[in-house]
């Protein structure tokens, strides 16, 4: 039924139509899904083979200046998210909604009753027979296992199963544009971002990437109480906990463990263990305190401002040291510390003596910070279509019509998939009522 | 050595004489041969199972216990499992020597690659912590068992393009059985995408991120969709049917093969 339908309304330009008309019917076409999904998948090969989201230098080593340009022109540097990748998609969305609505609205519109066919109709279809003993219901429905009456009237009855299999496509097509909304609307209000916590920081905003890297507020902030690594005994890592406290508003929400695989969720926020590092901390004696500093973290108290800005293993095989920024009368200056040398590591800033004490290795995580509101959209869409394929591949219409005619009555069965199977189905039941062949 | 090796070892065996039981079938024609054929492939599925079983044990015994699915080896071997459980599965319909050949080969070049080729660890490894999660069950099986399919409807597509009188089974079977097989097969690849990326937004905040081997299994997605739209609306038949399939299925390989020794991505370490 289905099939037959479809190639009516395959036909792309019916003689006559205006050339607007045809159009609509070419963007409607399966055709035209082919040549889109093809082009996908085709634009897709190009983004695997083509180093994506990368700087010009890396390009330039690989290709020529002139292919760069047009890589460059194409947008071959980031395909998923060129103009041209995202109309094919768009392209593709319209053609699957037209596609879709095309294809049922007719049977929406007029789903026909069922009706008993005529005698002689059912004696011409390829499976029938009749059977000569009277019939009571309840044996009927004993029979015909999960079929289920659609009409029934004095002069016979027709039964049904697998109706929800006409739906299959229905299910299937709808589901992907529900997931194409949903990627969507996690695109446009949605955001993914980085945090790097070392033990004891706490942040309220992350870093969005992209061309201009950006801090973002979250709303609350997180606090690293601890970070650890484990191993396995050949070296390999074996697992990353970051234990961190949820703030808002000055209140300790609560307090849990990230791990990859078990991301922390707060107001639609997903929070992953995605990375760590360490960095060195550098410790010094400032006036007679003891201060530990991060590279580019500045320290600051009524005599005194500097900032440790360049950390260097080996200098000169004299061994580490580190660069210091600090003010003299307003103007900026440097200064090299170097551990391992008396003469080195003591200097008097601004009048304070300033002694460089120690390194340290300093753990920090990486928390990938994510929102996407269009995520349950999306699983909806996957579960859905699931559904849609198994109702669709694995469950089959079929109708079975009893009509009463004098002595006895006459049976027929259609089915417009699976023919096989419902040939053996068809038999079984021949056999259960003692039906002889018509 | 390790049980499980032996074990996995004494399979491959078991395949190659499955092959070689083929080929005495093709050379004398004794339908009692095929008789033999079925057992034995019962056999060696069963044994292979215990095999994979014991390697899931061992790993307990190491401290790390996870299922056999997480290197290259344990992965190659799975395939060979998976594509003798969807030949047993799908038995009534491919009860066809030339086919089941075929997936023999398959199976054994599977082993015979995994035990031999020198670029593969044969060793449990620990599972890094991406992979510790239970996601990768059913995302590995979905997948493998999608591929298995894809590589029947290949085989049916290949066959296709030959004919040999009372071994090759005649064409519209061959197109059925294509056909059948990418019904098992495309829900299950759809499943396999759907478990990964449900997956990957767990472990890594989204799901999707365009790594080549997601954009690869969306490539291979796409051609089986074609093929069935082909196929349902442009009533295609037959040899562009079986070109399809074949076509598919390379994309099948370089999602497997391809991405990792070519590309580089979050799921090299697949390898
Ligand atoms: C990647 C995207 C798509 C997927 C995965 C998909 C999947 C499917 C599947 C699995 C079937 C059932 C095939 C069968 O029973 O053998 C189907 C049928 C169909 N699809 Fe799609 N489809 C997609 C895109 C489209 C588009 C864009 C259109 C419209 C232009 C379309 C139109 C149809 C039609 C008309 C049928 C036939 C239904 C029938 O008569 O049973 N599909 N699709």
């Amino acid at each position: 039924m289905n099939a037959i339908k479809n190639k009516a309304a395959e036909q792309v330009t019916p003689p006559g139509k205006s050339l607007f008309q045809s159009l609509q019917g070419f963007i409607a076409s399966i055709k035209f899904s082919i040549i889109l999904l093809t082009c996908i998948a085709l634009g897709s090969i190009i983004g695997t083979i083509i180093k994506q989201g990368v700087g010009p230098d890396e390009y330039l080593s690989l290709y020529s200046e002139h292919t760069y340009q047009i890589i460059n022109l194409l947008g071959l540097n980031d395909v998923y998210h060129s103009p041209w990748f995202i109309a094919l998609l768009f392209l593709f969305a319209i053609n699957l909604t037209l596609c879709t609505v095309r294809r049922f609205m007719p049977a929406f519109k007029g789903s026909k009753k069922a009706s008993v066919p005529e005698e002689s109709a059912m004696m011409d279809m390829s499976m029938s027979f009749r059977a000569s003993t009277s019939i009571d219901d309840a044996h009927l429905f004993s029979i015909l296992k999960g079929y289920r009456i659609s009409y029934s009237g004095v002069e016979g009855k027709v039964f049904q199963k697998g109706v929800l299999s006409k739906y299959g496509v229905l299910f299937i097509h709808t589901s992907i544009m529900l997931i194409l909304i949903g990627g969507f609307v996690g695109l446009v209000a949605g955001f993914k971002g980085f945090m790097v916590l070392h033990k004891g920081d706490t942040k309220n905003t992350i870093t969005i990437g992209g061309e201009k890297p950006y801090e973002k507020p979250l709303g609350f902030s997180i606090k690293c109480k601890e970070f650890q690594v484990s191993f396995y005994p050949n070296g390999a890592p074996k697992d990353y906990v970051s234990t961190v406290e949820v703030i808002e508003n000055g209140k300790i929400i609560f307090e849990k463990q990230i791990r990859v695989n078990e991301p922390l969720s707060y107001k639609g926020v997903h929070i992953y263990q995605a990375s760590y590092g360490s960095a060195p901390s550098f410790t010094f004696t400032i006036g007679g305190e003891r201060v530990s500093l991060r590279e580019k973290e500045a320290y600051r108290n009524d005599n005194i401002s500097l900032m440790p800005i360049r950390f260097e293993q080996d200098i000169h095989n004299f061994g580490p040291g580190i660069m210091v920024a600090y003010l003299e009368q307003g103007e900026p200056r440097t200064v090299w510390f170097v551990k391992n040398i008396e003469r080195f590591n003591e200097k008097i800033i601004q009048g304070v003596p300033v002694r460089f004490v120690d390194i340290q290795e300093n753990i920090y995580t990486g928390l990938s910070v994510s929102r996407d509101p269009g995520i349950w959209i999306v699983w909806a869409g996957f579960a859905f279509i699931l559904f849609g394929l198994y109702i669709n591949f694995f469950q089959y219409y079929r109708r079975i019509y009893i009509r009463n005619i004098a002595g006895g009555y006459l049976v027929a069965g259609i089915a417009i998939k699976n023919k096989e199977a419902f040939k053996k189905e068809f038999e079984m039941l021949r056999e259960k009522l003692n039906g002889i062949p018509s | 050595m390790a049980f499980h090796h032996k074990i996995l070892g004494i399979v491959t065996l078991l395949y190659l004489c499955l092959f070689f039981i083929h080929l005495i079938f093709f050379a004398f024609k004794k339908e009692k041969i095929v008789a033999v054929m079925w057992p034995l492939l019962y056999g060696t599925l069963g044994l292979h199972t215990v095999g994979l079983i014991l390697r899931w044990l061992e790993s307990y015994r190491h401290g790390m216990g996870h299922a056999p699915l997480s290197n290259f080896y344990e992965s190659l071997v799975f395939y060979a499992w998976c594509v003798s459980l969807i030949v047993v599965f799908m038995k009534k319909r491919l009860n066809y020597p030339a086919i089941t050949v075929c997936a023999t080969v398959i199976s054994l070049f599977l082993m015979g690659y995994a035990s031999i080729s020198p670029s593969v660890d044969r060793n449990i490894q620990p599972l890094v912590p991406a992979l510790q999660s239970n996601w990768l069950h059913i995302h590995v099986l979905t997948c493998f068992l999608a591929y298995a399919s894809f590589a029947v409807s290949f085989i049916s597509g290949f066959l296709y393009m030959f004919t040999w009188k009372n071994v090759i089974p005649p064409r519209d079977i061959l197109d059925e059985i294509n056909y059948r097989s990418v019904v098992v097969g495309f829900p299950m690849l759809s499943a396999g995408i759907f478990t990964g990326a449900v997956w990957a937004h767990y472990a890594w905040g989204s799901y999707w991120s365009w790594d080549p081997k997601e954009t690869w299994s969306l490539i291979t997605w796409i051609v089986y969709a074609v093929f069935l739209h082909a196929r349902l609306m442009r009533g295609w038949k037959g040899k562009k049917i079986a070109i399809l399939s074949i076509v598919g299925f390379a994309s099948v390989i370089f999602t497997y093969f391809g991405v990792n020794f070519i590309l580089s991505g979050l799921h090299s370490y697949a390898t």
